[in-house]
């Protein structure tokens, strides 16, 4: 039981973990403004992305994916190589909490 | 034998002219888009489960150099690799110049 116990709390430190700080993210977001913008939503060249509004769980999977190299960009591997997972989820955080122009048509 | 300046320039044009977008022709081409990427909220299940980014609104340039990366194995969801491939550069464009535009319309 106590077994049991032990790996239910540790599920939910885990996601506890995993969660992100908007307030940290903005702090962490300078080096991204450069490029996306300071709210994320105008970016400075034709190619990149907007992020602001977009969903916190992509944007997340997007810096994860560049991280790893799943996904290949020189720019972006750069640029997240050093982070760490919890820098991750606070820029995810702040950029799907800014206001911006994306959203959904059929 | 003399080569005329303007008849040189314009041989040299089609190298860089870049593939313009046509929205209008984009709503032929956005079945395979709609059933992920026009619902509210939607998730992939396979590979992993996260919600589909949302496109509209986005810039036309970085949605046409995502489904490149698609397309040339870049970037890894196999749907969007499939989908990608199945797509000309032309439906790239128009593809993005509907999307892209419609965040403009919705300002």
């Amino acid at each position: 039981m106590t077994r049991f116990l032990v790996v239910v709390l540790a599920c939910f430190s885990a996601q506890a973990f995993a969660a992100g700080d908007a307030d940290s993210g903005k702090l962490k977001s300078q080096a991204c403004a450069a490029c996306h913008g300071p709210d994320g939503n105008s970016p400075t060249g034709p190619d990149f992305p907007r992020l602001a509004g977009q969903h916190y769980d992509y944007l997340l999977k997007a810096l994860r994916d560049y991280r790893s190299g799943a996904r290949r960009n020189p720019i972006m591997g750069a640029q997240v190589g050093s982070l760490g997972s919890q820098d991750l989820a606070d820029l995810a955080a702040f950029y799907s909490r800014q206001k911006g122009s994306l959203h959904v048509v059929r | 034998m003399r080569i005329s300046p303007v008849l040189l320039l314009l041989a040299c044009l089609p190298v860089h002219a870049q593939t313009v977008g046509n929205a209008e022709a984009a709503k032929g081409k956005n079945s395979m888009c709609i059933g992920c990427h026009g619902i509210p909220m939607y998730k992939t299940a396979f590979p992993e489960v996260y919600s589909v980014p949302m496109i509209a609104g986005q810039a036309p340039d970085y949605i046409v150099k995502s489904l490149q990366a698609y397309r040339a194995g870049d970037r890894s969801h196999p749907s969007m690799q499939g989908i990608a491939k199945s797509l000309s550069d032309q439906d790239m464009a128009d593809l993005a110049a509907y999307y892209g535009g419609a965040g403009k319309a919705a300002k």
